[in-house]
């Protein structure tokens, strides 16, 4: 099980850091900072900025991403901000505005 | 679906935590939780702030209030700092908590869990209201208790002192120390004349000067003493 998860219907307002993977299915504002992966569900309505290892997002994020290694949008999947990954990959269906760094 | 949140050991969460479902910390959150379900706190869990749920279950630290809208039960290990209410509390052996705990309201069912809002103001009035006539009460009563009790010895000690010891070995001596006593009485009588200038700001002293001459019964022990 995912290290730390936050529930559809909960609202966490403030920074999240830890080393752990960390799951979201509510809400989050604020800023979100780990060196494991990072996955926000399809229920997710997320305004942070994201670091960590690698994101993958299925519901709606609003805020600038770093990934050490990837970033996944998936089908019905929302980001808006700028990237910054080595990998980057957006699902048929996702919907994604911002700017891209994959540092060639 | 009301899933259950986690908090992770590894996870620090600075900021407010609220809304539906139940959630276990595991972890470290700075600011306040509040949640409809319920709250586990782990034993490595520590949480800086108040908290509020259905019935929050503590095993780690907690720096603020508690607040169940069911209960509140502190784990062995659980170590608490702050006021809690509930209307179950239970406290384990080996569980730390310091800080006001009160069982108070209903076990409020359906309402309260829905409207965790609503209880809250209903509830923190009663805290106030139930201790504060309770701890005021006992404290007036045993203040004229003592006063009472060591009153009366003082004066009883005095007069068994003075006549006892006189009479045999220090008869003699008396006339003579009596002499030097008017000019130290003198000043007695003249205080009470001009006494009268004080008292009138705080009259409840007046009493004391009765007890004036028993006080110069004592100055003859002292010259006593001095003569021997």
């Amino acid at each position: 099980m995912a290290g730390t998860v936050i529930g559809e219907g909960l609202t966490i307002e403030g920074d999240i850091s830890g080393d752990e993977e960390i799951v979201i299915h509510g809400n989050l504002r604020g800023r979100l900072t780990t060196t494991d992966a990072v996955t926000v569900g399809g229920t997710a309505v997320v305004g942070a900025d994201i670091t960590g290892a690698s994101l993958s997002v299925a519901g709606q994020v609003t805020g600038d991403v770093t990934a050490s290694e990837r970033v996944d949008i998936q089908a019905g999947g929302k980001l808006v901000g700028d990237i910054k990954a080595a990998r980057f990959t957006i699902a048929d269906g996702a919907s994604f505005k911002g700017n891209v760094d994959m540092e060639v | 679906m009301a899933e259950g949140s986690v908090i992770g050991a590894g996870t620090v969460v600075s900021g407010h935590v609220r809304g539906q479902g139940s959630l276990e910390i595991s972890g470290r959150v700075e600011g306040d939780v509040s949640v409809t379900g319920n709250v586990v706190i782990g034993s490595a869990g520590r949480v800086r702030g108040n908290i509020s749920g259905a019935e929050l279950r503590v095993s780690g630290q907690v720096q603020g209030d508690l607040r169940g809208t069911v209960a509140v039960l502190l784990e062995a290990g659980a170590r608490v700092a702050g006021d809690i209410s509930a209307p179950r509390v239970g406290i384990a052996p080996g569980a730390l908590a310091r800080g006001h705990v009160q069982t108070d309201g209903e076990p409020a069912p359906a309402a309260a869990r829905i409207s965790p809002a609503a209880a809250r103001p209903a509830a923190p009035p009663a805290r106030p209201a139930a201790p504060a006539p309770a701890k005021l009460e006992p404290r007036p009563a045993p203040a004229p208790v003592k006063v009472e009790a060591k009153a009366p010895p003082v004066p009883a000690k005095f007069e068994a002192k003075g006549p006892l010891p006189p009479p045999p070995k220090l008869a003699p001596p008396k006339p003579e120390l009596r002499k030097p006593e008017p000019p130290r009485v003198a000043p007695a009588p003249s205080q009470a004349e001009f006494t009268p200038v004080r008292p009138l700001k705080p009259e409840p002293r007046r009493p004391p000067p009765p007890v004036v001459p028993v006080l110069s019964k004592g100055t003859k022990a002292k010259k006593k003493k001095t003569q021997e």
